[in-house]
């Protein structure tokens, strides 16, 4: 027993408080005169002073009314090992039972199990116990009951999930369950093959002092060969108009011996298309090409399939292929740009007046109609922009730069501004306006309609730039005439790289946009709603923008080509093109795939945007073909998320829309849980009790904190209770005797 | 309060308060003493003898007054007689009006009981022609009456008007008494007798000493006998005026084998110092302590 303000004890002094009144309540004020006290005062002292103390019981239930008030405040609680006395030693046993795929190798499943149940088998009747089985989670069952069939059946219900194992989770809740419980000894069975991936989730777990862990592992230790799908690029083309993918699968080998003649399948829609052999080394990896297929308009249910082995999760891969990863973009050009649309990838120039350029990342050589820098020019310092003729390409960098790239797939049609037509602009989702003004009449209309209906528009501002008056409001500002830079030219002075185009360079190593150097631009003068993307270092915007209607604008204060600067000729250009005409386009990568565990968000997720999220007809379907429950946001918020718990394809399909359009969501295990490499359990265990596993020795050393073991005892409560039983028969009972005092015959 | 102690049957004794209702004390000692003589009057002991005890050869210097002639008649030879005692003897009361006196627990004080006492004392004495006087102390002399035939009155009036008012003490004025008397005496000590019993024999014993027959009448209330309270209270020594919390229920027992001791005690030194001692309780009739008393003298009488 001990108390957790024993300060308030002191408080027994007052106990003195009733014995004295006991006795003053019996001395007579009035003074008895005596003759002589001679004989008295022979009676030795301590009895003549001592009064008499009348209604012992009277006294008795005081001072236990007053002791027990006091004992209450002073907050008394049995210590552990009275706890441990009292209940004769039962224990709070938590079973941590690992269901991640990994258990799937082999037989550690069965073996996992069996040793689940054996110990839920030596539970004694007072032992309370709990099954919690985790993956990158943790569920628990029934907690801390005695019901050993309900144990069982938790257990022989469980099933291997596609989730990696961490640790941590299940810890935190079996550190939970043993810091709420009242049995004195305390002990953790951990089952697992013991990963080394989920152990770093486990730091900020620790046990009750005294928790004995007794960690079980079912990994053997001979060597674990094992085949794993890593994952699939899909490469597009064209072919005959149709878009076409095609597959590469990577394969890694963790064993430590070759094999050969492994087939590796290409399914679609769950029906092989091509099989593969394949060899790959030890301890290496490998990739398989399958042949191109037409894509076609709907998602297509993509699996990469190898041969199963011991651990058969992570023998396919899944994904899908989603048709239409192609934003068109319609360049305008002068008059002298061909009008002839160029096909993506094309690996032969369509026409032969434009330079042998392999890639716009490699070094490009000025075209031979370019005149090279004068160096007699004096006003000049060392380059001068150029003025492009009527006969040059002023798209071919731009045309070139959106050849490259596979997701997005750019598709441009070039044409000079007196050829564009409306059929053009409503096929197009981006469209640059490259060193021309913006076309007036109904071509002109037609892409301020395009604008503000949404569609992204890039002008760049050259020598010929006109623009009408009654559009300057498509601008981010009134245009100047061209100026002109001195010496080596200007660089970008300030870039906003909290902006999606510039955001990738932002980070080191990225790509350096000082290195351009510019000649010439047009100033902008700005209109206050507009924003700056990027300065000279002058101070001049190099890049605006402006939001007008539901659509964008972008002015590029300097031409695209390499005429007034040579950003061109940067490695840089690529990307920054790139991500221009992604911005505009407001284009967003599809997600092939997905990973078990992770929850989708149906409002972010691309492929599902045409799905009514509020309706409440939503029907998810899992790999197993068992609905899914969605968990449906407000009107407001308009969000929708699925627990994507297994493996393979989930069916999303609205049952009221017309057309019933399904999606399709590929879902991966987390291939971080093929690597089986175990870590030492001693080690586990060591970070989250601090000691040994198995060690029983402090086992009856549990030390639960006092404020812990008085918040569940309450004695309090009891003595409080108690001591006012007393003080109420107190009262009666000195009731009835003051009544009989006063009156001796009632 | 019972006034007829079983063991006196016939005998009419008068309790002590009623005593003390009747105004004079001549009075008083009278309806006491006349009562109590009445009752016994075919008793054989009738006081102190004076009849002829012997005779004896004639020694020059004896009284020729004393001569039986009719002896020398008879015998032709002088012979002087003897008896046994003197009939005039002189009777005294030292009375210890100290304080501690004035205290009655009944209705009557002890120094009432006491005054009863001494009146009849000196009634009894005058009956038998006596001469009676009466000396009042506490811590000294208060006030003194020599023996006298004639002081009957004046005795009377002293015990009348004396009060109890002084804290007392036995020794310097019993010391100082012994000088007042020259001639053999019986002297009556009535007392409480708070000293230690043998402070209480060296006050008296110059007394005893110089001839005179002392007896010690000790009187207590019954309230210091039995120590009768109850609740714990403080306790008012009446001469020291000391207070003391006491409880009696815890030391009645103790208190009252210590009394009992202290009054074996002074009964004991008396006997052995040949000093009469009566305990008187005021509770006890007053008539029937006299007879207790002086049946108890008459029986030592005879011994002796």
């Amino acid at each position: 027993m001990a108390f957790l303000t024993p300060l308030f004890l002191a408080a027994i002094a007052a106990l003195g408080v009733p014995v004295l009144l006991h006795m003053i309540q019996r001395q007579r004020t009035e003074v008895i005169e005596f003759p002589s006290l001679m004989f008295v005062k022979r009676i030795p002292f301590h009895s003549l002073r001592r009064q008499r103390i009348r209604h012992w019981l009277l006294l008795l239930l005081r001072c236990a009314a007053l002791l027990l008030l006091i004992a209450a405040f002073a907050r008394p609680f049995f210590q552990s090992t009275t706890l441990a006395a009292v209940a004769g030693g039962a224990r709070e046993v938590v079973v941590l039972l690992d269901r991640s795929y990994s258990m799937a190798y082999g037989d550690r499943w069965d073996r996992a199990r069996a040793a689940a149940r054996g110990v839920v088998r030596d539970l004694s009747p007072a032992d309370q116990a709990t099954v919690i089985l985790f993956d990158s989670g943790a569920v628990a069952g029934r907690r801390s009951t005695t019901d050993q069939a309900s144990l069982l059946a938790a257990i022989d219900g469980s099933a291997i999930g596609a989730g990696t194992t961490r640790f941590g989770p299940p810890l935190q809740l079996a550190q939970g369950i043993l810091e709420d419980s009242d049995q004195p000894l305390l002990e953790v069975v951990l089952i697992s093959d013991f990963q080394q991936v989920g152990v770093d989730s486990a730091a900020n777990v620790r046990f009750p002092a005294g928790t004995v862990v007794t960690p079980v592992q079912v990994a053997s230790e001979e060597a674990t060969p094992n085949i794993s799908v890593v994952g699939a690029s899909v490469q597009r083309d064209m072919f005959a108009s149709r878009e076409r993918a095609t597959v590469t699968a990577r394969l890694a080998n963790r064993g430590n011996e070759t094999v050969e003649g492994l087939r590796v399948a290409l399914e679609l829609n769950a029906y092989e298309l091509e099989s593969l052999p394949v060899t790959i080394e030890a301890n290496s990896a490998a990739t398989v090409t399958f042949a191109p297929f037409t894509v076609e308009d709907t998602a297509m249910p993509v699996s990469v399939r190898a041969s199963v082995d011991a651990l058969p999760h992570d023998d396919v891969f899944h994904f899908t292929v989603l048709p239409g990863d192609v934003v068109s973009v319609l360049v305008i050009g002068g008059p002298g740009t061909p009008s002839t649309p160029v096909a993506p990838l094309d690996p032969e120039p369509s026409d032969t007046s434009e330079p042998s350029a392999q890639s716009p990342e490699t070094d490009i050589p000025l075209p031979d109609t370019m005149p090279p820098a004068t160096p007699a020019a004096e006003t000049v310092a060392v380059t001068r922009p150029m003025t492009p003729s009527d006969t040059t390409d002023t798209s071919l960098y731009l045309r070139r730069a959106l050849g490259v790239g596979t997701s997005p797939l750019f598709s441009p049609i070039v044409r000079p501004v007196g050829e564009v037509t409306l059929d053009d602009i409503a096929v197009a989702t981006v469209i640059v306006l490259n060193d021309v003004g913006l076309p007036s009449g109904a071509i002109g209309e037609a892409i301020t309609r395009f604008v503000e209906d949404g569609g992204g528009l890039w002008v760049a501002l050259g020598e010929d730039v006109r623009w009408p008056g009654d559009k300057v409001d498509l601008l981010p500002g009134t245009m100047d005439i061209p100026a002109d830079r001195d010496g080596r030219g200007g660089v970008l002075g300030f870039v906003d790289y909290s902006h999606p185009i510039f955001e990738v360079f932002g980070s080191p190593r990225s790509g350096d946009l000082t290195t351009p150097r510019f000649f010439r631009h047009r100033p902008l003068a700005l209109h206050p709603e507009s924003a700056v993307l990027a300065r000279f270092d002058n101070g001049d915007p190099a890049m605006a923008e402006r939001t007008v209607g539901a659509g964008r604008v972008l002015v590029w204060t300097t031409t695209i080509d390499s005429f007034w600067n040579d950003f061109a000729l940067k490695s840089i250009y690529l990307p920054f093109v790139h991500k221009v005409i992604e911005y505009l386009a407001e284009y967003r990568s599809p997600t092939p795939y997905l990973t078990a565990g992770q929850v989708l968000d149906l409002a972010q997720y691309p492929a599902a945007a045409g799905l009514d999220l509020t309706g409440g007809n939503l029907v998810v379907r899992d790999p197993s073909d068992d609905r899914v429950d969605v968990r449906l946001g407000t009107e407001e918020t308009e969000a929708a998320f699925v627990d994507l718990a297994e493996q393979g394809f989930y069916e999303l399909r609205d049952t009221e829309a017309a057309q019933g359009e399904l999606v399709m969501v590929a879902v991966n295990v987390d291939l971080a849980e093929s690597n089986l490499s175990s870590a030492d359990p001693q080690e586990l265990v060591g970070l989250v009790t601090g000691r040994a596993a198995g060690d029983r020795s402090v086992a009856t050393e549990r030390e639960i904190r006092p404020e812990e073991l008085e918040r569940r005892q309450t004695l309090w409560w009891y003595l409080l209770i108690g001591a006012l039983g007393f003080l109420a028969t107190e009262t009666v009972m000195s009731n009835r005797l003051s009544r009989t005092e006063i009156d001796p015959d009632a | 309060m019972t006034t007829s102690p079983p063991s006196s049957p016939g005998a009419r004794f008068i309790d002590p308060k009623v005593l003390a209702r009747v105004g004079s004390l001549e009075l008083a000692a009278r309806f006491v003493v006349e009562g109590f003589i009445n009752g016994l009057h075919k008793a054989p002991y009738l006081g102190i003898s004076i009849d002829f005890a012997e005779h004896r050869g004639y020694m020059p210097g004896d009284d020729i007054r004393r001569v039986d002639w009719r002896l020398f008649a008879r015998t032709d030879r002088f012979y002087v007689k003897q008896f046994e005692a003197d009939t005039n003897t002189n009777f005294s009361v030292l009375f210890d009006v100290s304080k501690s006196m004035n205290f009655g627990s009944r209705g009557i004080t002890k120094l009432d009981y006491g005054r009863f006492l001494a009146a009849c004392l000196s009634y009894l004495s005058t009956k038998q022609r006596d001469r009676v006087g009466i000396i009042t102390f506490d811590s000294d002399i208060v006030e003194r009456v020599p023996p006298s035939a004639k002081h009957f009155e004046v005795s009377l009036h002293t015990l009348d008007r004396m009060t109890a008012s002084r804290p007392g003490a036995l020794g310097p004025p019993l010391y100082k008494a012994t000088e007042f008397f020259k001639r053999r005496s019986i002297l009556a000590v009535i007392s409480d007798f708070y000293e230690e019993p043998e402070a209480v024999l060296d006050a008296v014993k110059p007394l005893r000493f110089a001839g005179n027959d002392v007896i010690l009448f000790h009187i207590l209330d019954p309230a210091e006998v039995d120590f009768p309270y109850d609740d714990s209270s403080s306790f008012q020594d009446l001469e020291t005026g000391r207070k003391v919390p006491v409880v009696p229920d815890k030391l009645r027992d103790q208190y009252r084998e210590i009394v009992q001791e202290h009054i074996d005690a002074v009964s004991q030194l008396c006997s052995q110092n040949r000093i009469d001692y009566a305990f008187m309780n005021t509770r006890v009739p007053l008539d029937h302590a006299l007879f207790k008393y002086l049946a108890m003298r008459h029986k030592l009488t005879k011994v002796r």
